[in-house]
């Protein structure tokens, strides 16, 4: 990916200078010890550790036992109903999440591409969903989605839509889109201003090139503009995925899981194993699980997208 | 166009008229997805805006009332309010007979909570830069064996989801005693903020010619000379890029901070603003002024700072 790119670039540069530089590796490591320190001792460590735990019945209602039980725990959690409920919602939640922000974000950039009056201001604003905290997003639609005050059947009401106020996140069948459409609300703005970047990068020639060789307006879209986005696309889908499928902070606020398990997704299910079944040896267990599962869809989203580039 | 005769006109016509007529409906067409784009970003926040001013009797109003008839302070006079005169239930209707005790007494919360968040979202800050700018620096500017694969490891502890590290942080967190206390917030927060940093920098720093440092050290400048009065100077746009993103990473945080704090003595604004939304009895309008505080400080640094945040963000994209 880019940091891939980045590092290949610049070890290559780096190459013609090295002779001037005999002592510094030395230098270098002191440099960086600080940053290692603090990966090391808070991200390293930890999750080594909890690897560790998870093979250990570890409960803290019954804090003074913890017997060695091997792979037990992956086997347990993996047995219970429950957990593929949470991996088809994170499923769900993440490939609806991915789709739309992907499609709301091209037709923003492709608006912002546009020269007009106003365009930087309209660039400026987009930050704002982005800039704003997680936790009062979910505030701001919850109470948008509030089933006797809301805006959402305000407006629905008043459009003629609907003839009387609906319970929207209290209905198992829109729950997981109503919790998505927040979260997109928040991440369309970063993939807009990527895929705007990307689409800014598109040598003029191309256009020209397809315009000389008879290509009218929607078939430059088709097959000049779309394909050299690949690089922007990549990045928002591994970044929106990647986001999606750790979601905690909506479910929190919104549904808590509910209703009817509606909304359980992967985190909430490692939330509600470990503080409040307070089972850190399953939870540890399922958070591996999540944390392997986000590493393979890093890796095959970059694979598949990557080979077509 | 059909109304011209000799060819001559008519093709003088057609590159007169069409790009008028094709000018409007561009402009048209502009506004209209301009107006919709705007619709989409603004609606909601506008909203709860607008809530956060309606009084308890307006805010349950059908359909709602999309500017308030009577807008009230009385949901913010609340968060600053002191303690003698706050709201409590057996003051309730003498001191608020309009909300009628819908206000809860955790609101004077919010003040300590944001005093708490700027703590902490200013220590990760200070800490990033202390931390982040040698090591993007000896990446950047430094030959040595394992420069690309500590890039990588940097990087890579991103992958790792914040709730996969949440049980062993909570186990050795309680382990020292620092639950409920804001270092647990400063060091995990470091953890999740500095790889960015150190990538944002160490892009920048790679545009930055290695002449420069040459040239500083023939003057008989230290690396660490170098680096301060050379290469920062010149990286200040970056700096600032970082800075930001630190902020309002720390500032946004909310599960670890849910997990490892406790009481006010260390809860920070989200952690604060969400215990409002889990009371049923609350009234939205008040919620939705908790909001509106939780909200502010971040947006108007994004606004303020719009240009250095889109150049941080689209760093790693121009080159990949």
């Amino acid at each position: 990916m880019t940091e891939a790119r980045l590092a290949n670039s610049s070890v290559v540069r780096r190459r013609s200078s090295v002779l001037w530089l005999p002592y510094e590796p030395r230098t270098a490591w002191l440099l960086l010890a600080p940053v290692m320190t603090v990966l090391a001792g808070v991200t390293v460590f930890p999750i080594l550790y909890s690897l560790y735990v998870s093979f250990f019945s570890l409960k803290l209602t019954r804090p003074l036992r913890v017997p060695f039980v091997g792979l037990d725990n992956y086997v347990d959690v993996v047995q219970q109903d429950i957990f593929w409920v949470a991996v088809s919602r994170t499923v769900v939640f993440t490939v609806v999440s991915v789709i739309a922000v992907a499609v709301i974000a091209l037709l923003i950039a492709l608006l912002l591409d546009q020269t007009f009056r106003g365009r930087r201001l309209l660039g400026a604003l987009l930050l704002v969903p982005w800039a704003i905290p997680s936790v009062a997003n979910g505030l701001m639609w919850k109470w948008i989605y509030d089933s006797h005050y809301g805006a959402l059947n305000g407006v629905l009401l008043q459009a003629g839509v609907i003839r009387h106020y609906l319970a929207w996140l209290g209905d198992p069948a829109k729950t997981l889109l109503l919790i998505a459409n927040a979260f997109v609300w928040k991440e369309v703005p970063l993939a807009a201003i990527l895929i705007l970047v990307t689409m800014k990068s598109i040598p003029e020639d191309l256009y020209k090139a397809a315009t000389v060789d008879g290509a009218n307006r929607p078939q430059r879209f088709l097959h000049v503009t779309l394909p050299s986005l690949r690089p922007g696309f990549m990045l928002v889908v591994v970044y929106v995925a990647m986001v999606a499928i750790r979601q905690f902070d909506l479910i929190f606020i919104l549904t808590e899981g509910g209703p009817a398990d509606a909304s359980h997704v992967m985190s909430w299910q490692i939330y509600v194993e470990t503080f409040r079944n307070l089972s850190f040896g399953t939870g540890a267990a399922l958070s591996y699980i999540l944390a392997i599962a986000t590493f393979a869809l890093a890796y095959f989203i970059i694979r598949a997208l990557g080979q077509r580039l | 166009m059909s109304v011209a005769v000799a060819s001559g006109t008519r093709r003088t016509e057609r590159y007169r008229v069409r790009p008028r007529a094709a000018g409007i409906a561009r402009a048209l067409g502009l506004f209209v997805a301009s107006a919709l784009t705007l619709v989409y970003l603004l609606g909601p926040v506008c909203w709860m805006v607008s809530s956060s001013f309606q009084n308890e009797a307006e805010i349950t109003s059908v359909p709602p009332h999309w500017i308030p008839d009577h807008p009230t302070l009385r949901n913010f006079e609340a968060i600053v309010e002191r303690p003698s005169r706050a709201v409590t239930y057996e003051t309730r209707s003498k001191i608020d007979p309009v909300s009628g005790g819908y206000i809860p007494s955790t609101a004077r919360n919010l003040l300590p909570a944001m005093g708490n968040s700027l703590i902490v979202a200013g220590a990760v800050v200070l800490l990033n830069l202390l931390a982040g700018v040698p090591a993007a620096y000896a990446l950047a500017k430094i030959h040595f064996r394992g420069r690309a694969s500590s890039i990588y490891f940097i990087l890579s502890t991103r992958v790792v989801p914040d709730i996969a590290l949440v049980v062993p942080f909570f186990l050795f967190i309680r382990k020292l005693g620092l639950l409920d206390n804001l270092i647990s917030l400063i060091v995990t927060y470091l953890a999740i903020t500095v790889p960015f940093t150190v990538f944002i920098l160490v892009n920048y720093f790679e545009a930055l010619p290695d002449e420069l440092d040459k040239a500083a050290r023939v003057d008989g400048c230290s690396r660490l000379q170098a680096l301060l009065h050379v290469y920062l100077p010149l990286a200040v746009p970056s700096l600032v890029a970082v800075t930001l993103f630190a902020f309002l990473a720390s500032w946004n945080e909310f599960l670890l901070a849910l997990m490892f704090t406790q009481t006010i003595a260390s809860q920070t604004v989200p952690i604060v603003v969400a215990s409002f939304a889990s009371d049923f009895t609350i009234s939205f309008s008040f919620i939705n002024a908790a909001g509106v505080i939780a909200v502010i400080p971040p947006v108007i640094l994004a606004l303020v700072f719009e240009r250095y945040i889109v150049s941080g963000l689209t760093a790693g994209a121009v080159k990949g």
